[in-house]
């Protein structure tokens, strides 16, 4: 084991917290029995990591299986840095029948073409989700590990999920994709955020939705526990109301979580008062970020305790519906979804 | 001192004490006495009312059965032979909540649903899913009915071609057409995850190797009991308003044992029964472990 590879493995069990480490060490399963049994959990990590240092040279390991640990723990704890969302279009005729080992071989030979040299690992996880480990390379070095970029992707759905890409990179990983899903163009879903998890159930609609219906709906038998019968609230069938609104516009229960939501708005400036703002000929460019621990709960609380306006706006519903969280706003109407990012960093 | 006691300013006092107290009580007494008439005669017309209600209903129960025995008896319109308003509209009422419980019939047995939003504007469909006598999830379809008929919003999973669908049938004229097929791509797929999802719990010895979101493959890994040699079967569901597969492919090191009758049985088992309960099969059989 080179000089590297042991600095990569150092500062990759830095990464991982102390009470994680046995079960990705497990999960891995590349440790025999009694390699385990001599592991001691419970020392400091400095002396933890000489030992799997020892035992990587006993077992004469190399970047490979190094990599093979990083991609385990980052599996399992993906809620690292910001993931990105794309979304594939115009499939061809064969795009539903694409089957696994078909679309490794098929992304590997037509990224290794785009890009040599880079190092490709893929995976299946158990909910169908297909792992890819990109770390990239060009003319001058070789495959660089440090920064790898990840992929995740559900066959036969039109979405992709990518964290640490460049923007040199991007379009070899576009043209990579678009070839061995079948498809003809990708874009870029507007959507962003820290889970991995969220983004993923907001655009496949895993959250629980509420529709109309005209049968007794479940929100209104759930909420009919009184605490008190003596106690009548004022305005209960408006309450119900707009409880029923927000949750019809954001959905009922657990939400994925975002953190935020960025407007863009790029309109011409309409106040009545101030004559010299209005003008002027150019739009008065403004963003407009709301930014939360959980903004689709908050945004559904506003909804329902009456400080937002029901029914909701589509500017605010939009996120749930577009399955967006970046929009730009121009004088005809909210962006549509032609409208990309400028940059990806 | 009784005579001065008579006029002086004590007993005065006390005299306007009493005329005061008099006018108290007699105007209390008499605004109560119409307060009460007052509630009794709202109480005898709400009576009335109720009353009436109540005339109404069982005359529309008299009908509804009458209307309901009729359709059964396959008669004649015989009805009310008076063409007053009144039999007019409890006829109309009749009717009324005869379409009302058969919509409810229709959504217990698993029909859409359907009803108005936004004041007519919109129109939210709902479609459930069943397989095996069993329902699995709803899924909603929300419309704007102008200007032309167009999904406002939906959660029909993205593997589900929800927009080629909406393309080759026409949307404004056979609405009905796009639904039955969509309830059969919804039904297909959810019976094709139940199936899976009861294969991974009633045949533990049998190892699922590949599986995708669409539930339009699955490669299995089975196991023949004498030899101990392990057989991967594929199977590709290609249409996806089946159930069942369209291609079985078995796949195995012991060549010859691939090619025997025993495994063309399995394989046209495999293709007609659903793959739990052709896996119970070939284990009785002693096929596989």
């Amino acid at each position: 084991m080179d000089d590297s590879t042991r600095r990569f493995l150092q500062r990759l069990i830095r990464r991982i917290p102390a009470q994680m480490l046995k079960t990705t060490l497990d999960k891995w399963g590349r440790l025999t029995a009694a390699q385990k049994q001599s592991m001691d959990f419970t020392e400091p990590k400095w002396a933890f990591t000489e030992r799997l240092l020892d035992i990587c040279e006993e077992n004469g390991w190399t970047w490979k299986h190094i990599t093979e640990l990083e991609m385990t723990y980052v599996i399992d704890n993906p809620n690292q840095g910001m993931w990105y969302a794309f979304q594939l279009m115009d499939p061809e005729d064969d795009a539903h029948s694409v089957e696994l080992t078909h679309f490794k071989e098929q992304f590997k030979s037509h990224l290794s073409e785009l890009a040599r040299p880079v190092s490709v690992k893929m995976k299946k996880h158990a909910d169908e989700a297909i792992w890819i480990r990109i770390a990239w390379g060009d003319s001058f070095s070789r495959p660089n590990h440090q920064k790898p970029t990840y992929v995740v992707h559900h066959l036969q759905t039109p979405y992709v999920f990518v964290t640490s890409l460049t923007s040199k990179q991007k379009p070899l990983l576009s043209q990579a994709l678009v070839l061995s899903t079948r498809h003809q163009a990708i874009k870029d879903a507007s959507l962003s955020g820290r889970k991995l998890g969220a983004i993923r159930d907001l655009l496949m609609r895993q959250y629980q939705q509420v529709f109309p219906t005209s049968y007794p709906s479940p929100l209104a038998e759930r909420n009919e526990t009184v605490s008190n019968p003596q106690i009548e609230k004022e305005q209960a069938k408006s309450a119900e109301n707009r409880l029923q609104m927000a949750c019809e516009a954001f959905g009922d229960g657990m939400l994925p979580q975002l953190q935020s939501s960025v407007y863009k708005l790029e309109t011409k400036f309409k106040d009545h008062t101030n004559k010299t703002m209005t003008e002027r000929e150019e739009p008065f460019r403004c963003v407009v970020k709301f930014a939360s621990t959980n903004l689709l709960e908050s945004l559904r609380h506003c909804a329902s305790s009456g400080i937002a306006s029901t029914p909701v706006t589509p500017l605010l519903s939009s996120i749930p519906l577009k399955g967006r969280n970046y929009f730009i706003i121009k004088d005809n109407g909210p962006g549509p979804s032609s409208q990309t990012r400028q940059t990806q960093n | 001192m009784q005579g001065a006691s008579a006029t002086g300013v004590l007993s005065h006092l006390s005299r306007l004490e009493v005329q005061a107290r008099s006018r108290k009580t007699e105007p209390q007494q008499r605004s109560r006495v119409t307060e009460l008439k007052a509630a009794a005669e709202q109480l005898r017309m709400r009576r009335e009312q109720l009353r009436a209600e109540v005339e109404t209903h069982k005359n529309l129960q008299k009908l509804r059965t009458s209307m309901d025995k009729r359709r059964e008896d396959e008669e004649g319109e015989e009805g009310m032979d008076e063409d007053s308003e009144d039999s007019e509209l409890l006829r109309l009422m009749a009717r009324h909540t005869q379409l009302n419980d058969l919509l409810y019939a229709h959504h217990i047995i698993g029909g859409y649903d359907a009803i108005k939003t936004r004041q007519g504007q919109g129109l939210c469909l709902s479609l459930p899913t069943a397989y095996d006598g069993v329902f699995l999830e709803t899924y909603n379809l929300e419309i704007d009915v102008k200007p032309t008929p167009r999904i406002a919003r939906h959660n029909i999973p993205p593997f589900i071609p929800l927009s080629d669908l909406v393309e080759q049938s026409d949307m404004k004229t056979d609405i009905r057409t796009f639904l039955d097929t969509l309830s059969q791509h919804l039904n297909a797929f959810s019976g094709r995850k139940q199936q899976l999802k009861l294969l991974k719990e009633l045949h533990k010895s049998v190892e699922v190797m590949e599986s995708n979101a669409l539930c339009s493959i699955l490669v299995m890994m089975v196991t023949v009991p004498k030899e101990k040699t392990a057989v991967l079967c594929t199977l590709d569901y290609t249409d996806h308003t089946r159930c069942l597969p369209t291609r079985v492919h078995f796949e195995c090191n012991d060549k010859p044992l691939a090619d025997s009758p025993d495994w063309d049985k399995t394989r046209s088992l495999l293709l007609e029964t659903p793959v739990h309960k052709a896996l119970s099969t070939m284990r009785n059989m002693g096929n596989i472990v």
